[in-house]
């Protein structure tokens, strides 16, 4: 049984101030859970060590895939392998934060990887500011919770600068290169997770600006303002895949720059590599042994319950999860059908008093950096809620 | 725990963390500054004006406002202080029976009439910080104060003509596609 501690919950005009409009779901429930789970210490460290340890495995799948030119099997749109490649070259295309979805990791059941999301991830504001401020609001101790997720961002965004090796070069090597920071207009929760990451970026020292990916220029030169400045390096929270879908020829403009070391795109296209679910089964392939891995397959596994999903995919779509009788128990429709599918060993979440399932969230910003959780049904989709956490 | 750090006293969420325990505590730092500006403020061709330079002053607020007259000529006059204060308490009046141009959406386009523009750049300087927080806090009004300043957003005539001739692209046009707050969450 997952255990939860009640809280005294911030309310929305609060919400708003602090930045955070997205408080309530379509449906008119909050989004932010009134409960916080209890962690011990012992689970806390077991998240840390196994993200760190996910990590690492992921990028000796990665090294595979391009070695062994498994695009394909990835589900990698042909018109990206080679921005992926050019950006798997050179440490400056330095990756600067993802997100674990892990099964299992308090209620003594085992943590088990579900996916990665290296390219875009979302739930950052909530994660690193928001449970903070639950425990603020509700006068526990701050000391009480995994998170040092922007101190941790902040401090990745220096590497871009200092690469491997010490952060404290940064200032003395640091000479005015700007980021510029990006999301689609009309949408709040994205453009505020932008800006977070845009303040992070500024505290740690960077010249920044904001600009709406609409009013974002690009040419082979590089990457520009409305203004037409130019900017060494552009983050964009928006998926690789649906530039190389949705805007090709931008895909082969970005690849010119790169080529032309005119500008370095964040987070870097080889993160789609690990953001495909088909990397689950190459993780599997390559560390059978793994006690993180559930079984993947680019095939039906037999006589398994398992889910089936798309190798790109959002918010719980075009999910299925069917028994040991290849029996469907639940599905959902969506917008991500066209991609590739891959078959996971289904797995249980830690469930609360009243069933609600709970999925952990890892950040990751060079090493594991906070935790929090997603509450839901059997498939988590946009519909889950927020729960925060504290160490007891 | 030697490698799990978490967020003592807030410290380490550096100016993220300023700002969130202001509004935790219940006393909002400022986040306009007391910096008195010297503006310059242009009338454009359809009657709105815009911020088109605006430079920090140790003397008190000032404006050029430049605009045409009904020759087409380009006129200038200078605004003390209290002038342009008079405006902005008078759109501020405007602002709380809900009537002001500054709270509402006007649908992207950049440029107010002289004392929503006023107010849209100086509140904080003009009314005090109080006030300027306030409405910096509403989500149109900070939009507004944004697209009429020039050194943010807003383009003088002849940097749009150029960007128009550019080979610079952009894209986006007609995608509202989402990265979603799961971002991936998927069960199973």
């Amino acid at each position: 049984m997952v255990q939860l501690q009640k809280l005294t919950p911030l309310d929305d005009e609060t919400l708003e101030k602090l930045g955070f409009s997205w408080h309530t779901d379509t449906d008119g429930s909050k989004y932010v859970s009134d409960a916080l789970v209890s962690i011990t210490q012992e689970e806390a460290e077991a998240y840390y060590n196994a993200s760190n340890e996910l990590y690492d495995m992921y990028v000796e799948a990665a090294e595979h895939v391009i070695e062994n030119d498994l695009f394909f099997d990835l589900g990698i749109p042909f018109n990206l392998v080679d921005v992926i490649k050019k950006s798997w070259e050179n440490d400056v295309h330095w990756h600067i934060y993802g997100r674990f979805d892990l099964a299992g990791g308090i209620d003594g059941q085992d943590i088990k990887l579900i996916e990665f999301n290296a390219d875009t991830p979302t739930g950052l504001f909530e994660t690193a500011m928001l449970q903070w401020a639950l425990l603020k609001h509700n006068n526990m101790d701050e000391n009480k919770q995994f998170n040092n997720v922007y101190e941790a961002i902040s401090t990745n965004f220096k590497r871009l600068i200092t690469l491997l090796d010490d952060v404290d070069e940064f200032d003395s090597r640091y000479d005015g290169w700007k980021i510029l920071f990006s999301s689609i207009s009309d949408n709040d929760e994205e453009e505020v997770t932008t800006k977070l990451l845009e303040q992070m970026a500024n505290d740690a020292g960077f010249v920044t600006k904001f600009e709406f990916l609409e009013n974002t220029n690009f040419d082979e030169n590089g990457v520009y303002d409305a203004d037409e400045n130019s900017y060494e390096y552009w983050f964009k929270l928006y998926p690789w895949e649906d530039i190389a879908v949705d805007e090709p020829e931008l895909a082969t403009t970005l690849t010119n720059i790169l080529q032309n070391q005119e500008a370095i795109i964040l987070n870097p296209a080889y993160t789609l590599l690990f953001q495909s679910k088909g990397m689950l089964k190459i993780l599997c392939d390559l560390f059978p042994d793994s006690p993180y891995l559930l079984k993947t397959s680019f095939e039906p596994l037999e006589n398994t319950k398992q889910v089936e999903k798309s190798v790109f995919g959002r918010e719980g779509a075009n999910t299925a999860i069917v028994d040991e009788n290849n029996q469907l128990l639940e599905k959902t429709d969506g917008p991500y059908d066209n991609y590739k599918k891959i078959y996971q060993e289904y797995v249980d979440f830690p469930k609360d008093r009243e069933g609600d399932k709970y999925q952990a969230g890892v950040f990751f910003a060079y090493e594991a950096c906070g935790l929090s959780f997603r509450k839901g049904g059997e498939i988590m989709d946009n519909m889950s809620k927020f729960v925060g956490h504290v160490i007891v | 725990m030697k490698h799990i750090s978490s967020i003592a006293g807030g410290v380490a969420l550096g100016t993220a963390g300023v700002m969130m325990m202001s509004v935790l505590t219940g006393c909002e730092a400022p986040k306009e500054e007391l910096q008195n500006r010297f503006l310059i403020i242009e009338q454009q061709t359809n009657g709105k004006y815009i911020v088109v330079e605006e430079v920090p002053t140790e003397g008190p607020n000032r404006a050029i406002i430049r605009e045409k007259d009904a020759n087409g000529n380009t006129v200038e006059r200078f605004m003390n202080e209290a002038e342009m204060k008079a405006l902005a308490d008078q759109e501020y009046q405007k602002v709380q029976n809900g009537t002001s141009e500054t709270i509402h959406d006007n649908g992207g386009s950049a440029g107010m009439g002289l004392a929503g523009t006023i107010l849209a750049v100086a509140a904080g300087s003009l009314l005090g910080n109080m006030i300027g927080n306030a409405l910096m806090n509403n989500k149109s009004f900070a939009k507004n104060s944004a697209r009429t300043n020039k050194s943010s957003y807003s383009r003088s005539s002849a940097s749009k003509s150029k960007a128009k001739s550019s080979s610079k692209k952009s894209f986006f046009g007609g995608s509202k596609k989402s990265s979603s707050r799961s971002g991936g969450f998927f069960g199973g």
